[in-house]
């Protein structure tokens, strides 16, 4: 090659690069990170992302100089040169992204182990999850529809599902883990910072799988104390067993800011039951809870998990009847 | 060195008259030999219901399941794919084989059991092209439903079955099926060759795959509603499914069954059909592909049978495989699919490697660089290609320690994936490049298959691999190595082979035009879905996060644009078919053998066995050939 060519390929070469940097620093790719484990996978990301723009940049500057240069007229019957093949360029091209794989997968494998490894006295929690809800039970014994958690203490994520494959993620904590009927699947979150994320289901689990989502609540270590001995939820009892029971993942309540549309609108309760004309408000709330297949309201399908009657307690049940049937007089 | 089709040694077969055109294979039997098979079907089920006295007799989700085998199996006696071997196994006299069944006359011999491989070719792609057009259409309808957050259209059991039919679709009934079409059409005539080794087996295996196609659609709209598990179809979701599921299971029965006759047939007739002098290391890149991609379909696709079959059965039978309650392995399903699902990606790449190492040799008018180790790294894909399945479920509470090794094995194959890139690169180097439309999609194939590999390095790490699976960076890595790599090398293949199918050709102008359309379609459509999946948006919902809808609304528009591409693309095919100049034999100016028969070739492919002499891409070498023709006249080719 003359001289000026290579000069022309390696500008080529950093334009390349050049832009693909500042696609890749400009747009905000991505969440902030909200755990000590997602500070070390977004290293490996940009450690990656480094490699991904070199490999990228030289790729696309040989394509291009090709492009450019070695184009033929139309009326160019020639061929080119009859060159087969040069050992020590495939050689180096064999050599160097086994290398460069070789590097990613050495920082991969050392942040999956010390993203594995929860501190000293981690904060043990139990996750489940079901169509379509999530609940976190504390070492204390208490249930929430959504996860609060202490900013700087390790937390251990015990999850499992009850009927299907569901996923528990966090963007900003970047773990992620499926959670599989008869399986106890750990992850380790150490959050670092305070506010509230989205808590999603990534792993699709029906029909409600879109709107399986819940929030996490990272508070000061104090805040946490006050949260463990007060519970948390304000607002009537039967609000609690409704958000913890993944109700407004499927209906539509206003009283608790609830806007699934899988199932009936139960701010419409009332009427429905005057519709059904299965006894009173209270004893067709019931039923619809306990045996959710004794009647379908016309227009939904028969689709609410049977599970409910066994899994909420008694005088749950009682208070959840009570709340829904207040918010729809 | 060409010859026309010689017509003196093919006659018509004498028109069926009377009640034989109802005996006869052919549309008219089908008619009723599949209300028969529908009729069996549903009376086996009855029969041994009433002898075991279970009740009651008639149970539809039973039958059904019953009938998504007899009902095709039928069918296909109907239509005459069993005809042969029922002759013979039976001890009646065979009809000689007369090569009646050789070459299309008229449209209506694509509609029948032909044994010709060109035909069959040509039946292939097209049924391919037509399940694209569809697979296309299911997703521009849920682009229209996440065009705004919330449901607008569909409500979720309709999203989620337009998901999963577009994926199963776009895989089973296009990408695969495709490259054996291409394949079909394009391996005797480079190898040397008549036909196919089975030229039966061959047509029997086209016909498997509409009914595998059908199936699928029928699913869509059986009561009680479609399958809507998403493609991988995960147990024990997939085994509570309304009654569509069923089909999805059965569909890629069909549809594998298919996949893996070809696959024997190419094997064969790779190893034992080659022309006198073409050695293995003379074969073209294509063919070697093939090769390797038949291997790989014969080892695995039983694996994804046995998983459709096993979901199936939890369902129908009560067993336990996958059910936690009873005692199955819920984790069990995965291993087993992506045993298949994951060398299946290898399935839809390599036969496109294939396509794009003949398109910018002859392109560019040099030698392909690296011939030998372009035909060893994809042994290696294949070798590798069964040691990282595991990376799929890096996040589903596998055994742990699999983790690291089924990512150093993921990460290795961008070894070989990368000589190629490399050696292509190198090939155009000091070329004379012409940007024929076959030439832009390799091309433009490069450079996205780049990106998809490249962002397949991120989700081989597991770190990253945590944060982004089961999120739209996933179905943007995806999108970039099946539409970005395979479908733009099934556009290649197609433009490039065109001439040689239907002696026409194409419109270059439009072929362009498709080209610059569906590239920059593309990349609009599912380049920002890297960055919506990183921040948050998982795959397969309906609805989602408000901060998403610009960009969601962005996206559709996007992809509606690439849909209206495809309509350029058809309207170059239909019209250049019908109207388009005559063809040369060879206008590419290629090497390889299928060039030097005429277009469309004779009816047996070559009037004189090539003696092939050399390499397939000697460009620029004075004096090389890779075949010469004038051997002794052949023994009538094909004869029984």
């Amino acid at each position: 090659m003359r001289r000026g060519s290579v000069f022309q390929l390696v500008g080529l070469g950093i334009v390349a690069a050049a832009i693909t940097t500042l696609v890749a620093v400009l747009v905000p790719w991505l969440p902030e990170d909200a755990s000590r484990e997602s500070g070390r996978i977004h290293f490996v990301y940009w450690f990656t992302t480094g490699i991904a723009i070199a490999v990228f940049s030289v790729v696309v500057a040989v394509l291009a100089y090709s492009v450019l240069k070695f184009r033929a007229r139309p009326d160019d019957d020639s061929d080119g040169p009859p060159t087969h093949g040069h050992t020590t360029l495939e050689i180096v091209w064999t050599a160097v992204p086994a290398i460069l794989v070789t590097a990613i997968s050495i920082v991969s494998a050392v942040v999956l182990a010390q993203n594995g490894h929860a501190g000293p006295n981690p904060l043990r929690i139990q996750v489940k999850a079901q169509q379509f809800a999530w609940s976190f039970t504390y070492p204390n014994g208490k249930s929430y529809g959504y996860l609060t958690l202490p900013k700087g203490r390790s937390a251990k994520l015990d999850i499992t599902s009850q009927d299907v494959i569901h996923s528990f993620w966090v963007p900003e904590f970047s773990q992620k883990q499926d959670a599989v009927p008869g399986q106890h699947n750990m992850i380790v979150v150490t959050p670092t910072r305070l506010g509230t994320f989205p808590v999603i289901c990534t792993e699709l689990c029906g029909l409600g799988h879109a709107l399986m989502r819940s929030h996490a609540d990272v508070v000061t270590p104090a805040q946490f104390a006050t949260f463990m001995k007060n519970g948390g939820t304000k607002g009537p009892a039967g609000l609690a067993v409704f958000q913890q029971n993944g109700c407004g993942s499927c209906h539509t309540f206003k009283p608790a800011n609830a806007t699934g549309t899988i199932g009936p609108d139960l701010d419409k309760l009332a009427q429905y039951a005057k519709q059904a004309n299965r006894g009173s408000l209270a004893q067709f709330t019931k039923e619809s809870i306990v045996s959710p297949s004794a009647y379908i309201q016309p227009g939904y399908s028969d689709l609410m998990p049977h599970t409910f009657g066994t899994q909420i307690p008694a005088n749950q049940l009682t208070q959840l009847v009570q709340y829904l049937d207040q918010g729809a007089k | 060195m060409t010859a026309v089709a010689a017509a003196h040694d093919h006659h018509a077969p004498p028109k069926p008259t009377g009640r034989h055109r109802l005996t006869g294979p052919g549309w008219l039997r089908v008619l009723w030999t599949t209300p028969l098979g529908f009729g069996v079907g549903a009376g086996l089920v009855v029969l041994i219901r009433w002898l075991a006295d279970w009740h009651p007799l008639w149970k539809g989700p039973v039958i059904v399941t019953v009938e998504l085998v007899t009902t095709p199996l039928f069918f296909l006696v109907g239509l005459g794919g069993f005809d042969y071997w029922g002759y013979y196994a039976s001890g009646r006299k065979t009809r000689p084989e007369d090569h009646s069944g050789h070459g299309a006359r008229s449209w209506r011999d694509y509609f029948r059991v032909n044994t010709d491989h060109k035909v069959i070719g040509i039946q292939y792609v097209v049924t391919t092209i037509v399940f694209f057009m569809i697979g296309g259409l299911l997703a521009m309808l849920f682009r229209a439903e996440l065009a705004q957050p919330g449901d607008q259209f569909f409500n979720p059991q309709t999203f989620n079955v337009l998901v999963s039919d577009h994926a199963a679709l776009m895989i089973f009934l296009f990408i695969i099926p495709a490259f054996a079409g291409l394949g079909n059409y394009v391996i005797p005539l480079m190898i040397g060759a008549a036909d196919m080794a089975f030229p039966r087996l061959n047509a029997l295996s086209f016909w498997l795959l509409p009914i595998g196609g059908v199936i699928f659609l029928a699913g869509m709209v059986v009561p009680g509603g479609g399958p809507s598990a998403g493609w991988t179809c995960y147990a024990p979701l997939c085994s509570h499914q309304p009654l569509g599921q069923v089909f999805f299971n059965m569909g890629v029965q069909w549809a594998g069954a298919s996949s893996i006759m070809t696959a024997l047939n190419f094997l064969v007739t790779i190893i034992t059909m080659r022309a006198p002098g073409m050695t293995f290391w003379r074969m073209p890149l294509l063919v070697w592909a093939n090769f390797t991609t038949s291997l790989l379909v014969v080892i695995a696709t039983p694996f994804i049978a046995g998983s459709q079959f096993f979901v199936m059965f939890d369902r129908v039978l009560h067993t336990n495989f996958f059910e936690h309650g009873g005692g199955g392995y819920v984790l069990g399903y995965q291993h087993i699919f992506w045993f298949y699902s994951h060398p299946a990606v290898y399935i839809m790449m390599l036969p496109g490697f294939g396509i794009i190492s003949e398109v910018i040799s002859v392109m560019s008018r040099k030698p392909v660089f690296g011939y030998r180790l372009m035909a060893l790294s994809l042994l290696a894909i294949l070798v590798l290609g069964f040691s990282v399945w595991a990376h799929h479920m890096f996040v589903a509470g596998m055994a742990g320690w699999l983790r690291v090794p089924m990512m150093v094995t993921s990460m290795v194959i961008a070894v070989p994936t990368g000589i190629k890139i490399f050696s292509w690169l190198a090939t155009m180097w000091e070329g004379r490049i012409h940007f024929t439309t076959p030439m832009l999609f390799a091309l433009g194939f490069l450079s996205m298959f780049v990106i998809g590999g490249l962002s397949g390095i991120y989700l081989a790490s597991v770190p990253i691999d945590i944060h982004a699976s089961d999120t739209y960076f996933i179905v943007a890595h995806i999108h970039y190595v099946l539409f970005g790599g395979s479908v733009f090398t099934i556009f290649a293949g197609i433009y490039y082979w065109f001439p040689k199918m239907t002696g026409r050709m194409y419109d270059e102008r439009l072929g362009k035009l498709h080209f610059w359309l569906t590239f920059i379609g593309f990349n609009l459509t599912f380049f920002p879905m890297h960055y919506i999946g990183l921040q948050g948006m998982p795959r397969r919902v309906a609805d989602y996060a408000h901060r998403f809808a610009d960009i969601n609304l962005f996206i559709s528009i996007a992809s509606f644009g690439l849909g209206a591409s495809t309509l350029v693309f058809l309207y170059n095919m239909v019209y250049s078919w019908r109207h388009g100049r005559a063809a040369a034999a060879n206008p590419w100016r290629a090497l390889t053998l299928e060039w030097q028969v005429s277009s469309p070739p004779p009816i047996f492919n070559f009037d004189e066995i090539p003696q092939v002499v050399g390499n397939p891409y000697e460009y620029g070498v004075p004096g090389a050939r890779h075949a010469i023709f004038g051997a002794p006249k052949p023994e009538p080719v094909g004869a029984d």
